[in-house]
Order: C-alpha cells, then structure tokens, then sequence
C-alpha cells in the first residue's frame, strides 16, 4: 500500500492539486475600461462648509479634520476609447466627445479628497499614468509636504511626474482645452518637456523636488507658470521654497541666469545687450553653460565664489552696428560680463532675502567642509540663516562663437 | 558520494554571488545610509570585508576537510555533542533567514505590485518553488544558479548605469559621512546581507579542484560586494543621504525614475522586479538548500528529498510572524547580526580549533579527482 502512494503518478498528480489554487487566476486582474486612469491633477485651496462635508473618511464633527487646510482637486481622468491615438483629427468616437473627463472633489486632506472621489465614481482611481500635478501658488504657499505625503506613499505615482506651481487656480489647467492637443494634460506636459528640450526649464520633476526638499542643503524650487487667453501655457519663472513652502518666483529670464550659475544645459535664453559707445543693441543667445563654484571658509563664514562661462551667438544686432571684426566681439565680451554680474547677483540677492538656497551652496558646504557643517551648521534652519548672511561673488565670463549667416 | 565533483572555480563564484544578492538590494541603501550618511559605500565596503572574513574561515575550513561540510568535520573538531548544537544552530538560523526572505520578498510584492494579492499566497508561492527546486543535488543547483546569473548581474548593473543621469556628485561627500557614530552598526547590518555565502560549505565538497576555492570565494565577494557598493552609490548620488532615508525601497524608486534612453521604456521599475524576483528566488533556493542538507547530514539520512516538504510548513509559520512590516525590519535586523556569531565567528573558532588540533581532512580528493577526469 505504502510503496503505491509513493509512486511516481500519483506524486505528480498531488503536486497538480497542490498547485491548482494557485492558477486559478490573478486578484489584481483590473481590465482597462475598470480603471479611472488620472493623467494630471491640479490642487487648490477651499473652504468646506458644514453642509459640504462628505463624511466618507470621518464624521460632521470629527476632530481630526481640524489639524489640516482644506483642498480641491480636479482630475482629468482619461475616457478608454477615446484617447487618440496619433496627432489625427475627427477620428475614432467622433469630433465632438472630449477624450477626458474631468471631475472635482474636496477634502481635508489629498488622500481625504481622493477617497471622495472615490466613492463618487465606479472605477478603481489609478495614479500610474499620472503626468502632471499642478498647485496652486496658494497652496504651494502654505506648504507641500502634506500634499507630498500622500503622493510619495503611493507605490503608483511616478517620481518623473511634473509638479508645477500655478499663477492662477491649478482647476483651471485641468480644464485647459489647448488646440494642439486634445488631451490638455498632454499638452501640458509637451509644454514642459520642449521647454527642457530648449533650455527654458531645468529638468526638475516631483522626484528631484523631494530629494532636494529633504536635503539639509538645500532648498527646492518648481517651474511657475501662468494661463494665457488661448489656454496656453507661459512659463514665467521659477518659484522657489523654503523648506516646503514657496516664498517667492523669478522671472523666465532668471531661470536662464539660475540655469548658468548650476551650469544646467543646453542654454537657451536669450539676451539684449546695448553696446555703449556706439547706442547700438544685438541679441545675444546662450547655447552652453558651464559654470565653477568654490566655498570657502573665512572667519567662521561662508563665502562662495562662483565662475560661470557662457558660449553663444550673436541672434540679432540692430540696423547699424556691425559685426565685422574680432574687435567688436572683444568689445562685446567686454560689455557683456559687466551687465550679467549685476544680474546674476541680483538673483541671488533675491533668494537670500527670501532664506532659499536653490542653489544648494549648502550641500557643497556639507560635502566639502564637514568639520564646519557639523559643528556650526547641522541643520536646515541653521543653514537658511547663514545662507542670507553669505557673500557669494559671481563672475560671468561670455564667448561668442557664431553670428548666423549673414557676413556683417 | 552522490554525484562526481564538477563544479568549476567559475559556478562556485557564481553560486555565492547569487545567493548573497538578494532581497537586500532594495532596502540596502535605505538601511546603511540611516547608520552611514554619505559614508554608506564606504560601510557597504567595510560590510563586505567583515563578510569576507567569515567567509574566509568557511573556505579554509573546506579546503582542510575538502569531503565533509561543516557538519562532518565539526564533529572530528569539537566532538559530537559540541558539534550538534552547532550545527542545529546553523541549520534553525537559515530556516529562520528563508522564512524572512520570503517575507519580505512578500511584503515589497503586496505593497508595490500585487495589492490585492494575500500576503500567504506570494510567501508561499515562493516557498514552494525553493522547496521544489531544493530537491535537485548540489550540482543541479549550481546549474541553475549558472543559468540565472546573467539575468542578475547584467540588467542590475543596467539599471546602476542608466540612473546615474540623474546623478549628484555632491551627494557622495565627504565619503567618512557627516556622521561616524553608528558606522559599526552599519558595518554589521551590512555584513549580514552577506549570509547567503554559507552555501558554499555544501559546494566544496562537490567542487572539481576544492584547493582553489579560496579563487571562488574572493572572486564571489567581490562580485557581489562590488554590486552592492554599486547599487548604494547609485542611490545615494541620485537621492543624497536625507531622501534615501525617507525611501524604504530606494532601489525599486531608483527604476521607477530610470528610463531606457529613446522613450522605449518610460519607467524600469517591472524590468527590476522581475530580475529582484529571480534574485530573491535564487537566495531563498541557497538557504533553503543550505538547511534541508545540513539537516539530511546531521541526521545521516541517505535523501534529503523528504526534508524539503516536510519543512515547508515550519519556514512559512516562520514568515507571517513578524506583526506588521516595522516590525519585520527590526527583527530581520537582530536576527542578522545574531547570525553574523555563527556565519563569521563559528568558522572562525572552528578553524583556529583544526590548526591546534592539527587535524586534517582526508586525502581521498585526489583519487575521487582521478576518476572523475
């Protein structure tokens, strides 16, 4: 009997009935008409009143609540089906229907808000395609870190999602219908990966934005944008933080001079330059930057210098000046420097003030000199103090190249 | 002897290589930079070398004895009863060490991926597989060892090279830390990844020249030392030492943010995991091997087949009691540095007893190598 039990077959068979179970089919099978997919979220300030309150995370008059601000979120949720696929137009399910849906929810907290949503809606809410989160300036105001919270836990949530700090509500680029896409969400981030492309905007996706966040060093900083009249999209600067709370924005061409001091390329700014001697004015465009930081420690302060090296054209010169020699290069590169240091420091006077290191002088600070981060620095807090109090030098130093196809 | 000796320097260095990588690879550089800051490749290293010492002893230990495992010659060096204890420590510590291996290969599995799947299911899923694969002899294990190597080693390093785009060289210093205090600490979580190298006191045995095998075990180390010291600086200069100790799987979110240049693949986080799978497979068949083997030799059984189910159950009560994932972490943490008495410093003892004793092993190797060739 025993020898029978232990034959071969019959093992087979058991390890069969064993493993059936198991190939019964996946628990985490979601066909994709099942699933909401979002594409790009915006984020705003509210206040919930009484009536408001959904009561699906908590009751009226829970206490919980209370330690959070209270958001909006509008998500624009892709319509299986109707995606296009292509740059097409008037094809598949027709002109007219929109390829999203867009839906508002309101919560105490993101994941208050999206809970919500949730509950209003029948698919299982995916985040995996998201692409783009927009703020609102109000709440970028306020802090990030809640927001960041829920996003970061959220194994679905890409780290090279786009976070944009908006001008106007974040509600109004969720609805956004631009012509060259008929996906707003997608166009929004064309906007931002051309803007890369072209050397408008460093690369700076969600993912950069909490590691910076989380350095001792440094501070983070997020492309600002603002809404045009055709729902199009400007990017108007740079808004940067301190720790998790935006203190201030720049202008566009001050991400070009940030752009210079990180040595971040290609260049892509460009700049009028008026020559003194004769009044006259060319166009001058950056298209590599390098750029040489170096700290030093005298008397118990910081002091950074930094070198930064601009290669470009010449775009434009206006009617009469004309470029024929190297002389007038020379001269060029002669004028040119003096006019950028005082840009450059401005910039950097302006984050100082505000108490926001984007440039990260303290990671170099804690990298290079440990011994006087680690007994006069340690923290963050201490860190933004020292960095308004720091004198940093900045020296530009131009070289044109080419000036375009036309001889003179 | 069941089978003739033909395992090469080349499969014994790959056998430690892929049993010592394993589920560590994700949370490594979370767990070293808490205790190493911007020092962490510098403790991983430091990790290595603690490992290597262990492994060291282990080798030599082989090389004098180039028939037995440890449970053999153990019992010539310190006598049976000394011995056994010994040795059911051994054997309790790695089913204890499965048991966590497939639990928090469960975990990152019910957290990252299948969410809605139950824990019991990828816990014992895996488990099964190991115990299935663990009924093969020691030389069908180090082919199929050989035979995932590649699908290890090559899309890791893929991954290292394609995420240092993103890399900050500033991250990275200054290279002793910011902080010293709790580089010991770190050093000995490090080493304790390691533990997977035991396995290698089964392969001696079955090697085709034992007397190399000190070629193996340095060439295994640094293979699977210099990965990790890789995988760390990866993470460290891409996130710097605050954010990866807010990460808990910093090397899954080092995928998700990689990206194959030329918009093929937008996120490499699946391709990881499907290689972490195999990695994890591959340690879980080397401990689980390790201790239905030892076992079979403590007992003198003739078959080690029948231990591999038998077994099965035990690991996997094993693996769900940890509470929740925390605590998980804590326990795999002492459980590791408990372990490194028994990987680095049993061996160690045990050989310092040989060379007192001077007891050698016998010399049957090179007749069994002559019929062999």
């Amino acid at each position: 009997m025993s020898k029978k039990i232990r034959s071969k077959p019959l093992k087979v068979v058991c390890i069969f009935i064993i493993v059936l179970p198991f190939l019964s089919g996946c628990w985490d099978r979601i066909e994709i008409e099942e699933r909401a997919t979002v594409l790009a979220i915006g984020i705003d300030k509210t206040e919930i009143e009484e009536e408001e309150e959904e009561m699906v995370t908590h009751l009226k008059d829970d206490s919980a609540k209370e330690k959070y601000g209270d958001y909006k979120v509008t998500v624009q949720i892709a319509v299986p089906g109707r995606l296009p696929l292509g740059p097409g137009t008037g094809m598949g399910g027709g002109g007219d229907e929109r390829p999203v849906w867009i839906l508002e929810s309101k919560g105490h907290t993101m994941s208050d808000a999206i809970t919500n949503l949730q509950q209003e809606i029948s698919s299982r809410i995916f985040l995996g395609h998201l692409r783009i989160i927009v703020v609102s300036e109000e709440v970028a105001r306020e802090g990030l870190r809640e927001i960041g919270d829920y996003l970061r836990r959220n194994s679905e949530v890409r780290r090279a999602a786009w976070l944009i700090v908006s001008k106007e509500d974040a509600s109004k680029y969720v609805k956004a219908q631009p012509e060259l896409e008929r996906v707003a969400a997608i166009y929004l981030l064309a906007t931002m990966d051309q803007a890369v492309r072209l050397g408008k905007l460093p690369n700076n996706f969600i993912g950069t934005f909490w590691s910076t966040l989380s350095s001792k060093g440094q501070d983070p900083y997020l492309p600002y944008v603002e809404l045009k009249k055709e729902d199009n999209i400007k990017i108007s600067g740079l808004a940067y933080f301190k720790n998790d709370q935006m203190v201030g924005a720049t202008t566009p061409i001050q991400i070009g001079h940030f752009m210079g001091i990180m040595q971040m390329n290609p260049g892509g700014y460009k700049v009028l330059v008026t020559v003194p001697d004769v009044n006259e004015t060319v166009v001058f465009e950056s298209v590599q930057r390098k750029s040489k930081l170096r700290i030093d420690i005298k008397d118990g302060i910081p002091h950074a210098r930094v070198q930064v090296y601009i290669e470009g054209d010449i775009t434009e010169s206006s009617n009469d000046y004309k470029i024929t020699t190297t002389k007038v290069i020379e001269q060029l590169e002669d004028v040119l420097p003096k006019d950028a240091n005082v840009r450059y420091s401005k910039l950097v006077k302006e984050t100082q003030e505000a108490g926001s290191d984007i440039f990260g002088f303290g990671e170099y600070v804690r990298a290079k000199h440990p011994t006087y981060w680690n007994t006069q620095v340690k923290t963050r807090e201490r860190w933004n103090e020292l960095y308004k109090e720091m004198p940093v030098d900045i020296n530009v130093t131009y070289n044109f190249r080419r000036i375009g196809m036309k001889a003179r | 002897m069941e089978y003739p000796r033909q395992i090469t320097v080349i499969q014994a260095t790959i056998v430690i290589f892929s049993s010592v990588i394993g589920v560590g690879v994700l949370a490594l550089p979370h767990i070293v930079v808490t205790m190493g800051d911007t020092g962490s490749p510098f403790v991983t290293f430091l990790g290595m070398c603690i490992a290597f010492i262990g492994l060291a002893f282990l080798t030599l230990l082989g090389m004098r004895f180039p028939n037995d495992s440890i449970v053999h010659y153990s019992e010539k060096l310190i006598g049976k009863w000394l011995a056994s204890i010994g040795s059911i420590t051994i054997i309790s510590f790695y089913a204890i060490l499965t048991a966590l291996t497939s639990r928090e290969f469960g975990e990152v599995v019910i957290t990252a991926v299948l969410r809605e799947t139950p824990l019991e299911v990828t816990v014992i899923v895996m488990l099964l597989i190991a115990s299935l694969a663990s009924r093969n002899g020691i030389t069908v294990f180090t082919y199929i060892h050989h035979f995932y190597f590649p699908f290890i080693l090559f899309p890791a390093l893929l991954i290292v090279v394609l995420s240092l785009k993103n890399a900050n060289i500033l991250y990275l210093q200054p290279i002793f830390g910011n902080t010293q205090e709790n580089m010991l600490q770190g050093t000995l979580t490090v080493a304790a990844l390691f533990q997977g190298y035991f396995i290698f006191t089964l392969v001696i045995p079955h090697m085709r020249r034992p007397e190399r095998a000190m070629i193996a075990s340095i060439f295994g180390t640094l293979l699977s030392g210099g990965l990790y010291i890789l995988i760390v600086i990866a993470s460290l200069s891409v996130f710097g030492p605050e954010e990866l100790k807010v990460l808990l799987w910093p090397t899954l979110e080092l995928a998700k943010m990689t990206s194959l240049p030329g918009q093929i693949l937008e996120r490499l986080d699946a391709a990881f995991l499907a290689i972490w799978v195999t990695a994890v497979f591959t340690t879980l068949l080397s401990t689980y091997t390790l201790t239905i083997h030892l076992l079979s030799k403590l007992f003198r059984l003739r078959d080690h087949k029948m231990l591999s189910f038998f077994l099965l159950p035990l690991v996997f009560v094993l693996a769900m009691l940890p509470k929740n994932i925390l605590h998980m972490y804590e326990v795999i943490e002492i459980v590791g540095r408990l372990g490194l008495l028994i990987t680095v410093v049993y061996p160690l003892l045990l050989f310092v007893i040989a060379l007192v004793r001077k007891k050698r092993g016998d010399v049957n190797v090179k007749k069994n190598k002559e019929q062999t060739s």
